[in-house]
């Protein structure tokens, strides 16, 4: 898109204009506010309000001590503001690991969301948000997705925001077209309901932190009309998923608690024969398998054949170690792996909760079972053993 | 629920000009406004924030990321303007509790119900109660019963939107997005009601 390339290249040469600036010898004074206000911030313990409040402020005053700096007599308004722009990005990157997820409690907020948008990854639909067939549009919110997930690609407020204001415009330009052709209204009736979906498709990463950083730190006049709006709108899409509930959706309450608990399941299902998996590997690799991890595979059973015999010889490989001749094992463990989760998926939404448990092991050895007698030779106990 | 499909010619207006764009000089003669726009979904509400915006410019002109915020300044006779930045929220009844996020620091509530739905008029009083509890206490708030062109199908009187607007000290008109009736009206009435910095 255009307009975006012309923001981020507007971005760039405002930034380096600003390091050129701040080279000149003239700006000594500034850099000498600069660094110190830097150099004081790792006298304190991180505190994100006061931070906040304390970056805002050395906003300001520099925008003032530059209006009346000798090297921006003749500046615009515009000069200013990417001055300023220049500013916010270089100060933000020297404080980024302080100031970013600061606190404990962010990066606990972050995971909750994020583990509850894997859960409802599993099976939220668009129409579960009274999203209207026309205006459903999953390619096109593939790019939306994409542009929202670069909000962790960078440092500055300014650059998150911009990704965050990308994401709307490509979900407004899919509204738009419908709209047009249609002669329907696009307004927040059908825009929220899409990011929200939108943003449980992206599961971006540290989503409440790096609102909560944007809040805090992008300058104060800048987070004003269009973008405070759009801001607004994926605040509100993070605090609908988080209070998301069996009532906040165009679904079956029962149907969603038990989409829920499958999705755990699942969840849980995929970490224990992974880790499982990443256990066995080691074992095998020192020639040893202990008493605890026979009892473990014994426990599970159905992952005893798989597990016992490593179908997942690569687990602990290092790139550097792989030769070509390893793509076919490496492509045959890779349709093995998609081939069960997908078996498992569509078997666990067929059932009720009390069905589910003892028939998901059962589903699990006949698919592993299945894909042994395809690849006869290959992964068996066996033949591992004999290496 | 299409808008109408006759826009108005983008000249049968007089009402306003666009201001030179600098993002927010606030001072006593150009005012620079948050609007917010509630009610349940499919009243109208982002008809009438396009019969407002584009009815009177290109329907390309003023539109950057989308259509559920729009700005657009009018010109008063005190030649003064208010440039009116306006976020439209979703009324779907899921999205309720969100609607605080989009109201706070609003200078201007705008109401909306549909004429020939009564439940969306008890929403709008709905909305009106938690605009009186939670909202700024100096916000102008609106009511506004819109679709007012399908009075064959009126459930909801004029009295009624009257009487209410007056007990809660609101400005009260019924609009039409589609015929674009008392939509300038509308928003000439908030711009003349809204507090002016010299006098708060």
């Amino acid at each position: 898109m255009n307009t975006d390339t012309l923001a981020d290249s507007r971005s760039k040469t405002s930034f380096t204009d600003f390091l050129n600036r701040m080279h000149h010898p003239a700006s000594l004074d500034l850099v000498r506010s600069i660094k110190s206000f830097i150099v004081s911030f790792s006298f304190y313990q991180p505190k994100p309000e006061n931070d906040g409040k304390r970056v805002q402020d050395f906003f300001l005053s520099m925008e003032a001590a530059m209006r009346d700096h000798p090297l921006w007599t003749t500046a615009s308004e515009e000069d200013i503001d990417c001055a300023m722009e220049g500013l916010e990005k270089y100060i933000m990157i020297k404080l980024f690991s302080r100031t970013f997820s600061a606190t404990p409690e962010d990066a606990k907020i972050d995971n909750e969301i994020s583990e509850k948008i894997c859960l409802l990854q599993t099976f939220l639909k668009p129409e579960h948000l009274d999203i209207p067939p026309i205006l459903q549009n999953e390619a096109s919110w593939l790019l939306a997705e994409k542009e929202l997930l670069k909000i962790n690609a960078f440092k500055a407020p300014h650059e998150k925001l911009l990704s965050i204001l990308n994401c709307c415009r490509v979900i407004n330009k899919v509204l738009l077209n419908v709209a047009v052709s249609e002669h329907v209204p696009a307004g927040a009736d059908d825009f929220l309901p899409v990011l929200i979906y939108v943003t449980i498709k992206a599961n971006p990463q540290k989503l409440h932190s790096n609102l909560k950083f944007i809040k805090l730190f992008r300058r104060q006049a800048k987070l004003i009309s269009e973008a405070e709006y759009y801001f607004t709108n994926l605040v509100s899409a993070a605090a609908f998923i988080v209070d998301l509930n069996a009532k906040s959706l165009s679904m079956d309450e029962i149907k969603f608690e038990e989409s829920m608990q499958a999705a755990k399941l699942i969840n849980k299902v995929t970490n224990e024969s992974s880790s499982t998996c990443q256990m066995s590997q080691q074992e095998n690799n020192k020639c040893s398998c202990s008493e605890k991890m026979h009892h473990k595979l014994d426990d599970t059973g159905v992952f005893k054949d798989v597990e016992h015999g490593s179908n997942y010889p690569y687990m602990e490989a290092k790139s550097k170690e792989l030769t070509v001749g390893d793509v076919d094992m490496l492509l045959s463990d890779y349709k093995d792996l998609v081939a069960k989760y997908t078996i498992l998926c569509k078997a666990i939404s067929c059932l009720s909760t009390s069905e589910r448990e003892p028939l998901l092991r059962q589903i699990e050895k006949q698919s592993a079972e299945t894909l042994l007698s395809q690849h006869p030779g290959i992964n068996t106990p066996t033949t591992h053993q004999d290496n | 629920m299409g808008c109408g499909s006759s826009f108005p010619d983008r000249d049968s207006r007089q009402l306003g000009r666009p201001s030179s764009e600098n993002g927010g000089g606030q001072d006593a003669r150009n005012l620079r406004v948050k609007l917010v726009l509630l009610g349940d979904s499919g009243v109208g509400k982002s008809c009438i924030v396009l019969r407002f915006v584009r009815g009177q410019f290109d329907a390309t002109s003023k539109v950057t990321v989308g259509a559920s915020f729009l700005s657009q300044t009018i010109a008063l006779q005190d030649s003064t303007t208010v440039k009116f930045e306006i976020w439209d929220t979703a009324g779907q009844e899921r999205y309720a509790a969100l609607a605080p996020l989009y109201y706070r620091g609003a200078a201007v509530a705008v109401i909306v119900y549909d004429i020939t739905s009564p439940e969306s008029f008890s929403k709008a009083q709905y909305w009106v109660k938690e605009l009186q509890k939670h909202g700024s206490p100096d916000i102008v708030m609106a009511l506004v019963g819109n679709k007012a062109d399908l009075q064959e199908k009126r459930e909801v009187a004029v009295q009624d939107g009257t009487d209410y607007a007056e007990k809660n000290g609101m400005f009260f008109i019924e609009t039409s997005a589609k015929t674009a009736d008392n939509i300038n009206e509308l928003f000439e009435e908030i711009a003349k009601r809204l507090p002016r910095p010299s006098d708060s």
